[in-house]
This record gives structure tokens, C-alpha cells and sequence, in this order.
């Protein structure tokens, strides 16, 4: 077992260096020059030719590569990511701060489809080929199709604008609430996101979850069960609990697109998370806060993936070996 | 050691059992094998997508004839109001909504199905090169697939849009980078599966070169999922492009669906009445094409992987449950008389079984033998009461160890399953959960008659009796060996002391010598519990040894019946007389083996007169009109004229 | 006279895997250990032997599709794997294989007739030639008119129909061995006797060699000359098939031997 820890664990070292190799390598890739990169565009300009030089000797921009890498392979393992442009504070912080908001939506995204849409899959798979199964069927994948962006755009007109029982920006209350209140009031604003969120996760859940109930209902041990004299729930209960094995691969291995999503709902909803940073730096070109981020998103990936692979064997007996020969 | 203690559980409790809904539906072997479709849901739902796609391409393409405006010219004043003259009003500089709908429909379709193409052609060389090859390469690029598979397509467009501008051509590359992985994932399984079909390693065998072999027989074969992972990448394209411009990240010239979102967000188009005809047109043709695609890919998919096609078979509806009765001591394990059962694939019905009567005696084997398509499997499933739709119990008498059942329907039997009457099926990898360690899925079954307690202890009981050691209990399946799993199905299948005990080609896929020790367990448990046994099989010459009694059956009608011996000794039908010529024997003289010539006729037709007359060596004109039934002396029956002299007309 | 060279001969060959099934399952599976036999022209050899015992890594070792380990795999007294690529490619067109599914053995898009000539077309005929060559091989399997069946597509045939075809397709190029891997294991019994006649049939026509791989001995005994019986990768026994039928010298021979008569008593609980 802890073979194929430690080989799964090295794959992954691998597949982390050669991110930490591509991080390093877009920006010097990119068109422009490195001042661009280090300065906002209107001191850029403003800069001799000399002053120029001088700013890149002092960054050791004028070092020759390996020496910049491994510069920058400290500095990340230091933990220093260099400064935002756009702030002029440590990347590191700003990450820090974002990432909280963002893994609520995500989290609370994730739960709410994996559980919603597994559920409905499973009575869909179950009630193959009724009307009711179409009809949800039909129903997911409309939801599928819509846009999560305009999703949150509808949702937020209902709810927000037309009811007005939320609140439309931002993830905490521009007063100062204490205690429960200041609870309430990080819920109240993080409910339409992480709906938008839900909804848009949905889809793909449910029908994974239906096809693997479909698959493993039409496998032997089913027959077997009923020819067994069990009840429907009971026959439900085993092939579901095989069902859960693509399912569970796939919530986790989802959690990336989640992320994905994020960024655009926190753009309609204007909530402080790590995608609307990263949106808010693209368009300003700070490229420090991009590459920052694009690291620990890839570290989070890599960490799912990860967990993924060794949650596996304690759901499938097949892939467990040696403790029970 | 030896079972032959009463069962005390065995009171005649009423004990209602709803039957239940199935889900999946064994199609009987030979509509499978002759890739009869079964009905097309995905088809439907592939015309409707087309339609929608259609439409958006369409009005991409007629954009200048449709409105007489371009998505950039300032065609009136700020915010109007749909009317004649601009259908979706204008926004808040002035330009006509409808026209950038229109226009923009034809960005965003050009950089979907572009990046979708460059998307599916990337990941089709990668599967190919990876599946084929494997090595090294293959892990390499395999970890970098799944990675790439896990990351936010997103955020990773973001990023590289960033670092790469904006415009037409980067677009398009920049989504295609992100869309390449789930086809070269998927299409890589599908080239790892086909490299061992025997085709293609035909194909190596005769000695063709590498590049003959994946030209010839691997790309025709992976080319219908290409088609489909295209639509499916075409899909997430669409989404992917509206996201990107609805961030401001798109082309900056040009107007695509999702740019004019980004403005109706930006210009807080939500404060007035605008975002009726500014937000909801652009996010529903999103949804449209978004959808279509869905559909269209769905369809393609279907195509391309039969097994997917969705049976329109309804799950039996549930009736209310028969009540469990009594049984008699002395009556056979099972009576059957004038079963019908009857297959309902697309549009014809094959009638598969065609009025059988039969009787298995308890203490008896009866041997119920034929080939592919004789019914024989059919009439097993039904009497365990679990055959699934598309089939469906047309006629029939059914008595369980006395108990009268009537019309052997599925809630008909479910008071019976697994305790009157129980299955073995054949002797498949997964007739146990894989999930469950192999006493705990005993003891389930042992629940039905016992509590907990007792139904362990009687689980242990029978599982040492099949030859299970005791330290073995707990293992899961697949620790076991295929024999030993049979021996626990079979355990399984006793548990509750039933009367009948089906078994459903319950030595087949085994070795040889395994094959015999599972037989010859059955004959003693037959003897040590007075077990009725009904043995279906195709194996002529071992079931002719150990069964009691043998029928044989061809095309759902049983043709001759007796005592085994007195039936192998002397077969009277033609058919059974070339089946036994058809085994070589194995020490005997080595003369040469009946052949049968021509096929098994269409069941779903009622063939006219002798169904075997096509293929039998012995028929008289008469054969071609008389339906032969079965009549005999002595418990021995033959259903052929030609046989009785004294019917032939 | 001087006995003609064998068309191929096993020389102690072994392989062995490492097997690949999780994570802590390093131990190595011996598949094949130390078997040799010798095939003469024109003669059927049985091997005979339950599942696991080598039988399958044993056809792909003779077709050179992996090395062994150790030993030799000859065919007309070259070592394959002496050969370079292109001649190991010329030696795979002397000898056919024949399959155990019919229904994957054979390309689904392409007809019969293509799937016949394929054999022609890997050698190098020209097209006329092919066409000739295609008729005659079906006709010899019975598949008539060979005009109209040559235009069918697999999914039209039965399975017993499909064997056929994969016959036909290993006949086509005359080659001098073809291995059959469980040819019958799948069709119905009234079917599989008319493919054991063809293979008769072809080895008396064209003094072609066989190998024959089946789990059956009733049908291994009945088609052969010689017979090997195999089990975990090793040669148990050999000899005329006659003469290990009725008199075999091996235990486990007398064991295969009593299970496939039924003879339940001889068998172990």
C-alpha cells in the first residue's frame, strides 16, 4: 500500500515541478517587457532607458536563467511571492485573504450538488425510462446549458432586485455586526452565489450519478439480489453503494471546475474570492497576483486528485490488497 | 455433515412482497447478437438538438439579411424599446440589440466549433499515440490528461488569455489547449480496449505494419466517440467563450453573445426594465446552442457506443403483493403448464418461449437443455421470478412446491423468491457485490426466514457444507477463485430451504475439473435435502449424466422429455439425436460429427408446421403443416410425426 | 527419407509477468515454464489445459507478438527473435490466427470480402489476383455464393457463419501453421462440428500445420494427431492423442480425463 503511496505522491512531485517550471516560464514568455511586469504601465512608461536597466539588475532579471530559477524556487519556498502591482502588498497576504470567501461558495457548492444531484440521479436511474425520469432528465440538462454567469444574472434579479430578500454585492455587511449577526449576514450574502454555484454543478452530478446507478443495476449481483428475495429498498441500497465510487471521483475531481465557476459568480455577484482576484488582475495586468494564484490553484488541484487516489481503495475492496488475505 | 434438520423458521407466515420496478433488461442473446436496435430516446433528443444548433447557425449566417444593421453602427437612440423597427430595442449607445445578437452568434459558433476541431484533432493524435504505444509516453502524457482534466478550464483560459492577448486566433488556441484532455482521456480508453479486440490483433498476427493496423482498424473504429467528444467539446466551447468575453477578456472588436452581456453587467442593465430584451435574448441563444449541442452530442454518443442506447422498456408497474401459502410435502417443486413468455424488442415481439409445460419432482434433477435462442434461459429467469422487461409472462400455470401461483408474473412470485424458490445464475464474475465480503451477503439472504443471530449461524453452516473453509467467510468475491463463488452462490441460494432450486448454466466459464465438483455438490445436495433441481444448460453430454430427467428444448418448445438414461440411450427427435452426434466423444470410435445445418428460425414469427423442418435431415411433406405436439408412452415424449408412425397423416 | 524439418518448434520457452493488479502484488506470475513441443508439417496439435495454464501467452510467444524469457520459439528452423522487424513481419504472413470470439474477430466496417483478402493485401498481391483467391478460400468454407457473401458486412452473419470467415481469411495465403485459440468455445455445439470438419478438411487439402488450443478433450482428442496437456505453464504430458486419452501417464492427465466423463466419483470435493 504504501508503495503505491509513495509512487502516486511522486507522480504528482513531478507533475507540481513542471507547473512550477511553466509559472516561471509564461511570464518571460509573454509579450512585453519584464518592467511591464514588475511596474504599473504608467511608471513603465515614464522610465529612461537607464533607469530601465538598472531596475531589472536590481530584480537579478539580467541574471542568467538557471540563477533566476532557482531564485525563484526559494523565493516560493520561502513563501515569497513577490508583491502585487496593484496593491503594493505582499501576494501571499492577498491570496490569504481571498481564498477563505472563495472555498465557502466552493465548499458549500459542492456539498449542495453532490448530495442534490446524486439523490436525484439515483431516482432517476431507478425510475428508468417513466416519464418522471425523462422529465428530469430533460430538466438537468436544461440546467446544464445555462450559462452559471447567467444563472447568477437571473438569480440575482429575482431575488435581489425584484424581492429584494438578499443583498446583491459583496460578502459581508458594510456595518459592523458582531457575533451571529455578522453570521447571518455572511450568509445571508453568500446565499445566491453558492445557489448559482449549486445550480451549475448540478447537472453534470446528476448524471453521472444515473449512469452509474443505470450501469450497476443491469450487473448480475442485482438479479442476484432479487432472485435473493430482497426488497426494493435493500437491492437499491447495493447497487447504490457501487454507484458511489464514480460519483465520489467525480465531486472531488470537480472541485476544480468549481473553482472555475467561482470566478465568474463572484464577477456577477461581486463578492471578494479568489476568482474575482484573479479576474480584477488579469484585466490589470498584475501579473505577480496571477501567477500567485494560478499556483495554489494548481496545488489545490493537485491535492484533490491526490485524495481522490487514495480515498479510492477504501471505497472499492477490489483495488484493496493485503489486509485481507 | 449433512442438512437434513427441518427448517423451524419454515411457518407459513404471510408475508406480503411488492415486486419491484427493474432497471436493466437481459435482451435475449440473439436480438443482442444481431445489433437489433432497441429503441432510440437519444435519437430523438439528437433531431431536437440538431434543430436548435440548426437554427443558431442559420441565423448566424443569414445575420446581414435578417436585420438591415451592424452590431457596431449606432442605429438609433440609447435604450429604446423593442419595436418594429429594432425587435430587441437598443443599448445604451445606441446600437440595434437584435443585430449584435445576430452577429454575435457567429463569433462565438466560429470559435466553438474551431476550438472544438482543433480540440478533438489534438486529442484523437494523443490517444492514438499514447493507447497504441504505451511505455513510458503513455504514463507521461496520461498524468499530464488527468491533471489538465482536474484544473479549472476557466481559470486556466483566464490566465493564458492573459498572458496571450486577445483576439480571433488566440481565442480559439487558447480554449482548445483546455479542451484537448477529456478527448485524448476518453478516446485513449477506447484505443486500449480496441488494440486487444481480436480483429486488431488479427491484424498485427497476419503481419501488417503498425501504421496499417491503426489506419485500418483502429481510427474507423475510434471515429464515431471523435464525432461525439467534438460535439461535447463544442459545447463547452460555447460556455467557455461567453464566460471569457463576459469578463471582458473576449475580442475587443468584435461583438459575440457574451460581450454583450458583459456590457448589460457592466451598465447595470438590471436597475430598469432593459434586461428583458438585454440580458434574457443573448443568455437563452446561449442556452439554446448550449443545449442543442447537449442533445446533438447525446445522440452521436448513442451511435457510437450501442450499449448506451436507453431501452424504451417500462419498469413493471408495482401491483399490490400476493400473499405467501402453505405448501404440500409430496407435490413437485415446480409444475408448469402452457408457458408463454414473450419479448418486446422495438417493433416485433419474438415469442421465446412457446407453450412449455414441465415438472420437476423434488429429489430429482431435470435437465432443460438447448442452444442459443431455445427459450431455455427465459424459462429459468421466470420460474425464479425475475425476468425483466422487454419480457413478459404471456400464459402460464405456475405451482411452487404445492403452492398454487397461478400466472408465474414477477409480484406473482415475489412472496416465493428466495425461500421456495432460488437462483444460480451462470457462473458470472459478479453474481455477489463486490462491495460486500461474501457471509454478510449470506446472511442477508438467511434474514428472510431468521434473525440475525440464527442467520449467521445457519449462514456458516451451509457455506463450510459447499467447501468453504471457515477462515474464508469473510473474504470479499474477488479473493475468491471462480469456483469457490459458485459454492457460495449455491450456499447462498439454500440458505432458506427451498423446494426448486434453478440453475442457470451453473457451471459454465469454469474449469473443467471445477465444473465436476460443482455438479457433483449439486447431485449431493439434491440428495441430502430432497432438493427439486431444474438444471439449464447447453452441455448435452454432462447434463445427460447427472440429471434424472432431461427435456430438451428448440426454438421455445421442449421436443422430447424422459427419464435421462432412457433419453440418451435412445433420442427419438432428429434434433436431439444430432445434438448428441454433435459432442465428439471422447474415448469412443472417432467417426464424424453430426453437423445441423441452416439457423434457428425467426421467433417472431410463428413459423408454419415443424419449427426444426428447415434444418432436419428426416422431414416429410407433412412436417410443413402439422405442429407436432408432444406425446409419447412411458414418461418418454418426442414432438416430431415423423417419430410416431401411427400420427402421420 | 530424411524426416522433413518441423514448421515449428518451442524450445524450453518460458515468460513470466510481473503482475500488474495493485499496488503490494509485485510477485511475478509464471506463465509459461520451460515447454517444448515440435509441430511437423501438416499436423494438428492439441493443447489442452484449464484457464491459466499458459495456453493463450503460449499462441502469442509462437506468433511472436511477445519474446519469452527463455528458450526458443523456431519457425522452419529460424529463432524469431533473430529476426530483424521486416522479416519477423514476412514470417507472421506464413502463419494465421484464428480466434476464440466471432464477434470481435472480424472488423465491423469492413465486408467479408475485404476482410478475407486482408492476409493478400499485408503480403502484396496485386487486386486481381486477390479476387480469385477470396472466392476460392470461401467456397472451401462453404460460404456460398461466394459473390454475395463476400459483400456482407459481420453484424449480417452468424457466429458460426463468422468462423468461417475467420478461417477463411487464415487459409487464403496457404499458410504453412495456423493456430487456433478456442475456435468453438462460443457457438452451439450443432455448429461447431461443421468448423472441427474444416479444419480437417484444410490440413488434408493444403498440408497446413495446426495448433489447436482448447479447454475441451473430447474435441482436443478428436481433431488432433498429438496432444499436450498443460497446466501453470508447464507440459504435463504429451504424446499421440489416442494414446494420452486411454492411456495417460500424468495424474493430473487422469484427473482432466475423469471430469470430463462425469466420472464425479474420481473427482475431489
Amino acid at each position: 500500500m504504501t508503495r503505491h503511496v509513495l509512487r502516486t505522491v511522486a507522480q504528482y512531485g513531478a507533475v507540481l515541478v513542471a507547473a512550477i517550471a511553466l509559472n516561471f516560464a509564461l511570464p518571460r514568455l509573454a509579450p512585453g517587457d519584464a518592467i511591464d511586469y514588475l511596474l504599473p504601465p504608467e511608471q513603465a512608461g515614464a522610465l529612461t532607458p537607464e533607469q530601465r536597466a538598472e531596475i531589472l539588475d536590481r530584480f537579478g532579471l539580467n541574471d542568467p536563467l538557471p540563477e533566476q530559477f532557482k531564485d525563484y524556487v526559494a523565493g516560493i519556498a520561502r513563501g515569497d511571492l513577490l508583491v502585487s502591482i496593484r496593491f503594493g502588498r505582499p501576494v501571499t497576504s492577498l491570496l490569504g485573504e481571498r481564498v477563505g470567501w472563495t472555498l465557502l461558495l466552493v465548499g458549500g457548492a459542492l456539498v449542495l450538488s453532490t448530495v442534490i444531484g446524486a439523490l436525484l440521479g439515483f431516482r432517476s436511474a431507478w425510475r428508468r425510462g417513466t416519464s418522471a425520469d425523462t422529465g428530469t432528465m430533460a430538466g438537468m440538462m436544461f440546467l446544464d446549458a445555462l450559462p452559471p454567469f447567467f444563472v447568477g444574472m437571473l438569480l440575482l434579479l429575482a431575488f435581489s432586485v425584484g424581492l429584494g430578500w438578499f443583498p446583491s454585492y459583496g460578502a459581508l455587511a458594510p456595518s459592523d455586526a458582531r457575533g451571529l449577526e455578522s453570521i447571518g449576514e455572511v450568509l445571508k450574502r453568500a446565499v445566491l452565489p453558492i445557489a448559482t454555484l449549486a445550480i451549475a454543478g448540478l447537472g453534470p452530478m446528476y448524471l453521472v450519478a444515473r449512469s452509474a446507478l443505470v450501469s450497476e443495476l443491469a450487473e448480475d449481483y442485482v438479479l442476484m439480489a432479487e432472485a435473493k428475495g430482497l426488497t426494493d429498498k435493500e437491492v437499491r441500497r447495493h447497487a447504490a453503494r457501487n454507484a458511489l465510487l464514480p460519483v465520489s471521483t467525480v465531486a472531488l475531481v470537480g472541485l476544480g471546475t468549481l473553482v472555475g465557476g467561482a470566478a465568474v459568480v463572484e464577477t456577477v455577484f461581486s463578492y471578494p474570492g479568489l476568482g474575482r482576484l484573479i479576474y480584477e488582475s488579469v484585466l490589470a495586468r498584475d501579473y505577480p497576483v496571477i501567477q500567485g494564484a494560478f499556483l495554489l490553484l494548481i496545488v489545490t488541484v493537485v491535492v484533490a486528485n491526490l485524495l481522490n487516489d487514495l480515498v479510492y481503495p477504501y471505497l472499492d475492496p477490489r483495488v484493496r490488497r493485503a489486509h485481507h488475505e | 455433515m449433512t442438512l437434513a434438520d427441518t427448517d423451524p423458521a419454515r411457518a407459513a407466515d404471510a408475508t406480503p412482497l411488492g415486486g419491484g420496478p427493474p432497471a436493466q433488461t437481459p435482451v435475449p442473446d440473439r436480438a443482442r447478437r444481431r445489433g437489433r436496435r432497441t429503441g432510440g430516446v437519444g435519437r430523438t433528443l439528437g433531431v431536437v438538438g440538431a434543430v436548435l444548433v440548426g437554427a443558431c447557425l442559420a441565423a448566424a449566417l443569414f445575420a446581414p439579411v435578417l436585420s438591415p444593421y451592424g452590431p457596431d453602427e449606432t442605429a438609433g437612440l440609447p435604450f429604446l424599446r423593442p419595436s418594429s423597427a429594432h425587435p430587441l430595442g437598443t443599448n445604451d449607445v445606441g446600437q440595434d440589440l437584435f443585430a449584435q445578437l445576430l452577429h454575435g452568434a457567429r463569433l462565438s459558433l466560429v470559435i466553438a466549433l474551431g476550438a472544438a476541431l482543433v480540440a478533438v484533432v489534438v486529442g484523437s493524435a494523443v490517444a492514438l499515440v499514447a493507447g497504441y504505444y504505451r511505455g513510458p509516453v503513455e504514463t507521461v502524457l496520461m498524468r499530464i490528461v488527468d491533471l489538465m482534466l482536474g484544473f479549472p478550464f476557466l481559470v486556466l483560459v483566464i490566465v493564458l488569455a492573459a498572458f496571450f492577448g486577445r483576439g480571433l486566433g488566440t481565442t480559439i488556441f487558447v480554449i482548445a489547449t483546455v479542451l484537448w484532455a477529456r478527448p485524448a482521456r476518453i478516446l485513449r480508453s477506447q484505443v486500449l480496449k480496441l488494440r486487444e479486440h481480436a480483429h486488431v490483433v488479427a491484424a498485427k498476427a497476419m503481419g501488417a505494419s503498425g501504421l496499417r493496423v491503426i489506419g485500418r482498424h483502429i481510427v474507423p473504429r475510434i471515429a464515431p466517440l471523435a464525432a461525439a467528444q467534438f460535439v461535447r467539446a463544442a459545447n463547452v466551447a460555447v460556455m467557455l467563450e461567453a464566460s471569457l468575453a463576459f469578463l471582458g477578456l473576449g475580442d475587443p472588436d468584435r461583438v459575440s453573445w457574451g460581450t454583450i452581456l458583459y456590457f448589460a453587467n457592466a451598465r447595470s442593465a438590471f436597475l430598469t426594465d432593459a434586461w428583458q430584451w438585454w440580458v434574457l435574448p443573448p443568455g437563452l441563444a446561449l442556452t439554446t446552442v448550449i443545449l442543442g449541442l447537449a442533445f446533438v452530442g447525446s445522440a452521436v454518443e448513442e451511435w457510437a457506443d450501442p450499449r448506451l442506447r436507453r431501452s424504451a422498456a417500462r419498469p413493471a408497474r408495482r401491483r399490490r403483493g400476493a400473499v405467501r401459502v402453505a405448501g404440500a410435502d409430496d407435490a413437485p417443486a415446480l409444475s408448469l403448464a402452457g408457458l408463454v413468455v414473450e419479448y418486446q424488442l422495438g417493433r416485433s415481439v419474438v415469442r421465446a418461449v412457446d407453450g412449455v409445460d414441465l415438472e420437476v419432482e423434488r429429489g430429482r434433477i431435470l435437465g432443460l437443455v438447448g442452444e442459443s435462442g431455445s427459450g431455455k434461459t427465459t424459462i429459468a429467469l421466470t420460474a425464479a421470478g425475475v425476468l425483466r422487461p422487454p419480457g413478459r409472462v404471456v400464459a402460464g400455470d405456475l405451482s411452487l412446491g404445492g403452492r398454487p401461483v397461478g400466472r408465474p408474473s414477477r409480484p406473482a412470485l415475489a412472496p416465493y423468491r428466495g425461500r421456495d424458490v432460488a437462483l444460480v445464475p451462470q457462473a458470472a464474475m459478479n453474481a455477489l457485490n463486490p462491495a460486500y465480503p461474501v457471509l454478510r451477503q449470506v446472511v442477508e439472504a438467511a434474514r428472510l426466514t431468521r434473525d440475525e443471530a440464527a442467520a449467521e449461524v445457519r449462514s456458516r453452516q451451509l457455506l463450510e457444507r459447499v467447501g468453504l473453509d471457515p477462515s474464508r467467510h469473510q473474504a470479499f468475491p474477488h479473493e475468491l477463485s471462480g469456483g469457490m463463488r459458485q459454492r457460495a452462490v449455491i450456499a447462498m441460494a439454500l440458505v432458506n430451504d427451498p423446494d426448486l432450486l434453478v440453475a442457470d448454466e451453473p457451471a459454465s466459464g469454469l474449469d473443467v475439473v471445477t465444473r465436476a465438483q460443482v455438479l457433483k455438490l449439486l447431485t449431493e445436495l439434491r440428495d441430502e435435502l430432497r432438493l427439486g433441481i431444474l438444471l439449464v444448460s447447453h452441455d448435452l453430454p454432462t447434463v445427460s449424466r447427472i440429471a434424472d430427467d432431461l427435456a430438451v428444448m428448440y426454438a421455445g418448445r421442449i421436443v422430447e422429455r424422459g427419464p435421462a438414461a432412457v433419453v440418451s440411450a435412445s433420442p427419438r427427435h432428429p434434433y436431439t439425436r444430432a445434438l448428441f452426434g454433435a459432442f465428439p466423444s471422447l474415448k469412443g470410435e472417432r467417426r464424424p460429427l453430426a453437423a445441423v445445418p441452416g439457423e434457428v428460425p425467426d421467433l417472431s414469427r410463428t413459423p408454419e408446421g415443424c419449427r426444426f423442418r428447415t434444418r432436419c435431415a428426416e422431414a416429410v411433406d407433412g412436417c410443413a403443416t402439422t405442429d407436432p405436439a408432444l406425446a409419447g408412452d412411458g414418461g418418454h415424449a418426442v414432438a416430431c410425426i415423423v417419430q410416431r408412425p401411427e400420427e402421420r397423416p | 527419407m530424411t524426416p522433413a524439418p518441423p514448421v515449428l518448434e518451442l524450445d524450453a520457452v518460458s515468460r513470466r509477468y510481473r503482475s500488474r493488479r495493485g499496488p503490494r502484488r509485485q510477485a511475478e506470475v509464471v506463465a509459461v515454464d520451460g515447454v517444448s513441443l515440435t509441430v511437423q508439417p501438416a499436423e494438428i496439435v492439441a493443447v489442452v489445459g484449464e484457464s491459466g495454464a499458459g495456453k493463450t501467452t503460449l499462441a502469442r510467444l509462437i506468433l511472436g507478438l511477445e519474446r519469452p524469457d527463455t528458450g526458443a520459439v523456431r519457425f522452419d528452423g529460424r529463432d524469431l527473435t533473430s529476426l530483424r522487424r521486416s522479416e519477423l513481419r514476412a514470417v507472421r504472413q506464413r502463419m494465421h490466427l484464428v480466434f476464440q470470439d466471432p464477434y470481435q474477430s472480424l472488423h465491423p466496417g469492413m465486408r467479408v470480402g475485404e476482410i478475407v483478402a486482408e492476409p493478400l493485401a499485408v503480403r502484396g498481391d496485386a487486386r486481381a489476383v486477390r479476387g480469385a483467391a477470396v472466392t476460392r478460400a470461401l467456397e472451401e468454407v462453404a460460404l456460398q455464393p461466394a459473390a454475395s457473401m463476400g459483400r456482407r458486412f459481420p453484424h449480417q452473419l452468424s457466429g458460426g457463419q463468422r468462423q468461417r470467415v475467420a478461417l477463411a481469411r487464415a487459409m487464403v495465403a496457404r499458410p504453412e501453421l495456423v493456430i487456433a485459440d478456442e475456435p468453438t468455445s462460443m457457438l452451439d455445439a450443432s455448429v461447431c462440428a461443421g468448423i472441427l470438419d474444416l479444419v480437417l478438411a484444410m490440413r488434408d487439402r493444403h498440408r497446413t500445420a495446426f495448433v489447436y488450443i482448447t479447454h475441451d478433450l473430447a474435441v482436443a482428442r478428436w481433431v488432433s494427431d498429438r496432444m499436450v496437456v498443460m497446466r501453470n505453464g508447464q507440459v504435463v504430458e504429451t504424446g499421440a492423442s489416442d494414446d494420452v486419452v486411454h492411456r495417460p501417464t500424468a495424474d493430473y492427465t487422469r484427473l482432466l480425463l475423469a471430469a470430463s466423463e462425469g466420472e464425479l466419483d474420481q473427482v475431489p470435493s
